[in-house]
This record gives structure tokens, C-alpha cells and sequence, in this order.
């Protein structure tokens, strides 16, 4: 077990390491990378004074260097538009994407595995061809235009549900406030994420009705729905819980697009802005956040994985 | 020598019998047909630009001579969806080009020969799988900015990596397989035994992530372009129609259905295209 342990963390660091050093050089080697805005109008000796105050005037690996000894610290730099420390900035946005993120995956993983047991159960009939439909749609419709349906119907016709923001401006904090600037974005973002769990859910419990333990449950005598609930069901989260790595990544793209179409001041916000402004400090500080995240979530799957099925562990 | 690959021919009787059977299988593929000559021949047929500003009928609601009214700057929405779906589609179509040649080229290396070379690319895959695909696109059009060429390129760049997967797993199989040792024992180079014997394997999963690929990609650049970060107004796309729309939401809604409903059935044809294609070629899933 600890081998495999250490050695998916090992696995884990080098991807990382590899992300740092792809985002870096990709940005600082692009044709008008960071340097080029250093380009005012400026004497010669401006220039210079700038360069050096962004550490600009040392080689690019030198400065790779530099800036993965200060990140390994917690130190990412300041940005170019805000004047802020980029760690700084990452620690306010990501509270409110944590909050859209975390509920979008609840809403998702619970219609999700409801659903796909509903297609398993009525394999074939309508419920089935009914819940094809919902993912087909899932994966076809473009979130942030589902999101700005969404504004049309619940915010513009309606008027129940607030049009943008995490919060009303100005009022005392309320539970209720923040749920209601929380339903319609993680509403939308949960759709676009359900597909994947709905298919794999679906097809686990189809394929474990024809394994022998199950077939031995029922030849006890267990009823249909203990059979189904204690000996399928439970199996069949193993593969649910093997793609959240790949949910998570998909809800993360998501956040982006839809903190911008509720207007949400989160990490994509952030992104967004650093891209629009050439914020390349902050730009490769939160594609460093969010893979860390998503490395650690993979690993903790992994590990979920391997305490669930001791063959894994055997494997390594 | 010749060595046959009996399941090439074998799939495209496949094909046929499918759509014999199920003809109502193909409605996508012809729906994706009509709208490919809808966006290419439309603008001819078409009597209004997209680019082509008129005070006097702004915001205008559909008319027959309007058929989908006019936007806040007067330019007529139906040439605009018409003009902005050529460049939604070429830039679907060929950013799913290069997610397919890149991704068959080192899926399609790695798993071939295996070894060192396998653990190097494969990490690579792994590290593009690691950074969701926004991200990643964000990085590169920061870096290159927004040129039309950048995103198609960015946009292919983050989808190669699934593709690589899944031409790796192929290759990796039949590597050691007999038909491969047969034609490495009459001679035959590596690269003829890649392309003649163990990539007609691959082609079919290939083609059936590429259709669910295009719809993908279809869906990003349409994002990308309406967080203004794809292409760029006055040029027309899908997304960056609905930006512009968003602002009037309050005033005029209908602006903003119209460009999302053509993404969304020309997404839905691809997916279900994709779907029907994963039946004859793949008929266990």
C-alpha cells in the first residue's frame, strides 16, 4: 500500500512539475510575451529600470527557476494589473468558486447516479430513452447559453431569482440571499456535468446484473431491492467515483464561463480578466492552483480506489 | 506483399446494414449536410451582409424581410448566424483535425514501440489531461493572442490528448499481435506496418470520439468567443453573438436564443452522430 501510495504521489509531483514548466515557457517565450509590455515609450534607461524591476532582464530559465523556488513557497508573484500578490488574489477568488463548485458537483453526483439508476432499472423503456435524451441535451447544449436561457426565464420573465452577482451588494449576509444567487449557475453547471455520471452509473449497474455474486444474491432468495441496494449498488459507485477526476476537470473549464455569465467573481472570473489584461503572473498562477487541485483530487480517488478494491493494490 | 485487413471492408457492410436497418439513424448526418450548405451556399441566396450597420432598423423584430429581426446595431441576425456558422464550423471541423493528427501521431507512436518513448509521451498526455481544457486555452491565447489560426490550433491542442488515449490503447493491443509479426517478418517497415495494418484497427474509435470531438469543439470556441477571447467582432461567430446579446437581454431576448439554438442542434447532430456511428463500429458499448 505505501508504495503505491508514494508512488502515485511521485507520478503526481512530476505532472505538476511538468505543468509549471510548460505554462511558464509557453507564456514568457510567446511573441509578445511579458516583455513586450515593457514597450512605452520610454528612454532606454526606463526600459532597463522596468525590466529589471519584473526580474525581466535575466534569462528565461533563470527566471523559471526563480519563480518555482518562490511558488514552492507560496509566493506567486504580483500582478502586472492589480499590484496585488498573486497568492493573495487566488485566496479570495477561490472561496467563491469552492461554493459553485462544490454545489454543482452535489447537485450533479445526486441526479446523476438517480438517473442512471432509473435507466438501469427500466432498461429500454421510456424512463431509459427519457434520461438518454436529458444527457444527449447535457452534452449538447452550451452552458452559458442554458445559463442566459435560464436569466430570460427565472431573472427577466419571472423576476424570482437574482440575474448575477453571489450576493446582494450592500445587505447584511443571509443564507437565504446566497441560495438564491447560488441555485440558478450551479443549477446550469450540474446539467453540463451529469452526463458522464448518469452513462457510467447506468452501464456499472448493467454490467454487475450479470455478475455472479449477484446472481448468487438472488439465488438465496434476497429480495429484488436488497439485491439491488446491498450487493449492486455499492459495486457499482466504485466506477461513479473513478471519473469525478474527469468531472472535476470538466466543472472547472465550466466555472470559467459561467462565473462570467452570473457574474461571479471567482478564480475563472480571475482567469479571464488576466487573459483580457496579459496578467501573466496571475494567468499562471490559478492554471497552477487549479492543477494542483485537480492532481490531489485524482490522487485521493486513487487511493479511495485502491482501499475499496484490494486488487489495485496488488497490482502495483 | 499485401497483407489484407479484413475488418476495413468488413465495417463499411457494417455501415450499410445499419442504415438499412435503421434509416432513421442517419437523420443527423443529413441535418449536419443541409446546415454545411446552408452556411456555404446562404450567403449568396441571402440578400442582406453581416457586417452591415442600419440606424433606422435596429433591434427589429423577424419580418419577412428580416427573417430573424436585426441586432442592436441594425445588421441582420439570419446573415449574421449564416456568416458566423461558416467560421463555427471550419473552426470545429479543423481544430478536430489537429486533436486527430496529433493525437494518432503519439498515441499512435507511444503505443507502437512502447519503452521509454512510451513513458515520455504518455506523461505528456497526462500532464494535458491534468489542466482543464479552459485553462490551458487561456494560457495559449494570452500568450499568441486571438488570430483565428491561434484558436483553431489551441482549440485542437486541448483535445488531443483524449484522442491520444485512446489510438494508444489500440496500437499498444496489436503490437505484438500476429498480423503485425507477419508483416515485420516479410519486411515491412514500421511505418507501413502503422499505417497499412494497425491503423485501419484504430480508424473506427477514432472517427466516433472525432464526431463527438467536433461538437466539442464547436461548444468551446463558442464559449472562448462570447468571454471575448476567441474570434473577434466585427467577424461574426456563433458565440460572440451571443456577448453582444447578453447586453440586451432585458430589451430584446430573442437576440440571444437564436445563436445559442444552432449551437445546440448542431452540437446535438454531432453527438448523435457520434452515437450512431459507436453502434455499427462498436457494437458492445
Amino acid at each position: 500500500m505505501l508504495v503505491f501510495i508514494s508512488r502515485r504521489l511521485v507520478q503526481g509531483l512530476v505532472v505538476l512539475f511538468m505543468i509549471s514548466a510548460f505554462t511558464f515557457f509557453l507564456v514568457n517565450l510567446a511573441p509578445g510575451g511579458p516583455s513586450s509590455l515593457i514597450d512605452f515609450q520610454s528612454t532606454a534607461e526606463q526600459r532597463e529600470a522596468r525590466l529589471k524591476q519584473y526580474g525581466l532582464d535575466k534569462p528565461v530559465h533563470v527566471r523559471y527557476v526563480l519563480w518555482l523556488g518562490d511558488a514552492l513557497t507560496g509566493d506567486l508573484g504580483k500582478s502586472i494589473n492589480q499590484g496585488l500578490p498573486v497568492a493573495s488574489l487566488l485566496r479570495q477568488r477561490f472561496a467563491t468558486t469552492l461554493q459553485l463548485a462544490l454545489a454543482a458537483l452535489f447537485l450533479a453526483s445526486f441526479f446523476g447516479v438517480l438517473l442512471g439508476v432509473l435507466a438501469a432499472l427500466y432498461r429500454n423503456r421510456w424512463p431509459d430513452h427519457l434520461v438518454s435524451t436529458l444527457t444527449t441535451l447535457g452534452m449538447s447544449v452550451p452552458n452559458f447559453w442554458l445559463g442566459i436561457v435560464a436569466i430570460i426565464f427565472f431573472s427577466v420573465q419571472l423576476r424570482w431569482l437574482p440575474a448575477s452577482g453571489n450576493f446582494t451588494i450592500g445587505a447584511k449576509f443571509s443564507l437565504a440571499d446566497r441560495l438564491a444567487h447560488l441555485i440558478l449557475p450551479a443549477g446550469v453547471l450540474a446539467f453540463s456535468l451529469m452526463p458522464n455520471i448518469v452513462r457510467v452509473t447506468r452501464s456499472a449497474l448493467l454490467e454487475l446484473r450479470a455478475a455472479d455474486f449477484v446472481r448468487t444474491a438472488r439465488a438465496k432468495g434476497l429480495r429484488e431491492r436488497m439485491v439491488l441496494w446491498k450487493h449492486t449498488f455499492k459495486n457499482a459507485l466504485v466506477p461513479v467515483i473513478a471519473i469525478l477526476g474527469l468531472v472535476t476537470t470538466v466543472l472547472f473549464s465550466g466555472s470559467v464561463v459561467i462565473e462570467s455569465v452570473f457574474g461571479w467573481a471567482g478564480l475563472g472570473r480571475l482567469a479571464i480578466e488576466a487573459a483580457n489584461g496579459r496578467d501573466y503572473p496571475v494567468i499562471l498562477g490559478v492554471t497552477m492552483l487549479v492543477g494542483v487541485i485537480v492532481v490531489l483530487v485524482n490522487l485521493s480517488i486513487d487511493l479511495l480506489y485502491a482501499v475499496v478494491d484490494p486488487r489495485i493494490r496488488r497490482e502495483s | 506483399m499485401v497483407l489484407s485487413t479484413p475488418k476495413a471492408k468488413k465495417q463499411s457492410s457494417r455501415l450499410m446494414r445499419k442504415f438499412q436497418r435503421n434509416p432513421l439513424d442517419f437523420i443527423p448526418l443529413v441535418v449536419l449536410i443541409l446546415l454545411i450548405l446552408l452556411v456555404v451556399i446562404g450567403p449568396w441566396l441571402y440578400p442582406y451582409e453581416p457586417q452591415k450597420a442600419n440606424a433606422l432598423a435596429t433591434l427589429a423584430n423577424p419580418s419577412a424581410e428580416h427573417w430573424l429581426g436585426t441586432d442592436e446595431l441594425g445588421r441582420d441576425v439570419f446573415a449574421r448566424i449564416l456568416s458566423g456558422g461558416r467560421v463555427s464550423l471550419a473552426v470545429g471541423l479543423l481544430s478536430m483535425l489537429v486533436g486527430l493528427l496529433l493525437g494518432t501521431l503519439i498515441g499512435g507512436l507511444a503505443g507502437y514501440f512502447g519503452g521509454t518513448l512510451e513513458s515520455l509521451l504518455m506523461r505528456l498526455v497526462d500532464m494535458f489531461m491534468a489542466i482543464p481544457s479552459f485553462f490551458l486555452i487561456l494560457v495559449i491565447v494570452t500568450s499568441f493572442g486571438n488570430h483565428p489560426a491561434v484558436v483553431i490550433l489551441t482549440v485542437g491542442l486541448a483535445f488531443w490528448a483524449q484522442m491520444a488515449r485512446v489510438v494508444y490503447a489500440e496500437f499498444a493491443k496489436f503490437r505484438k499481435s500476429e498480423f503485425v509479426e507477419a508483416s515485420q517478418a516479410l519486411g515491412g517497415s514500421h511505418l507501413r506496418v502503422m499505417v497499412r495494418h494497425i491503423f485501419p484497427q484504430v480508424l473506427p474509435q477514432a472517427i466516433v470520439l472525432a464526431s463527438l470531438g467536433v461538437g466539442w469543439a464547436i461548444l468551446t470556441e463558442a464559449a472562448l468567443s462570447y468571454l471575448g477571447l476567441g474570434i473577434q467582432p466585427p467577424l461574426a461567430s456563433w458565440g460572440n453573438m451571443l456577448q453582444n446579446a447578453q447586453q440586451y437581454l432585458f430589451l430584446k431576448p430573442t437576440l440571444a436564443i437564436w445563436p445559442g439554438l444552432f449551437i445546440a442542434i448542431t452540437v446535438l447532430m454531432f453527438n448523435l452522430l457520434g452515437n450512431t456511428l459507436r453502434d455499427v463500429f462498436d457494437p458492445r458499448s
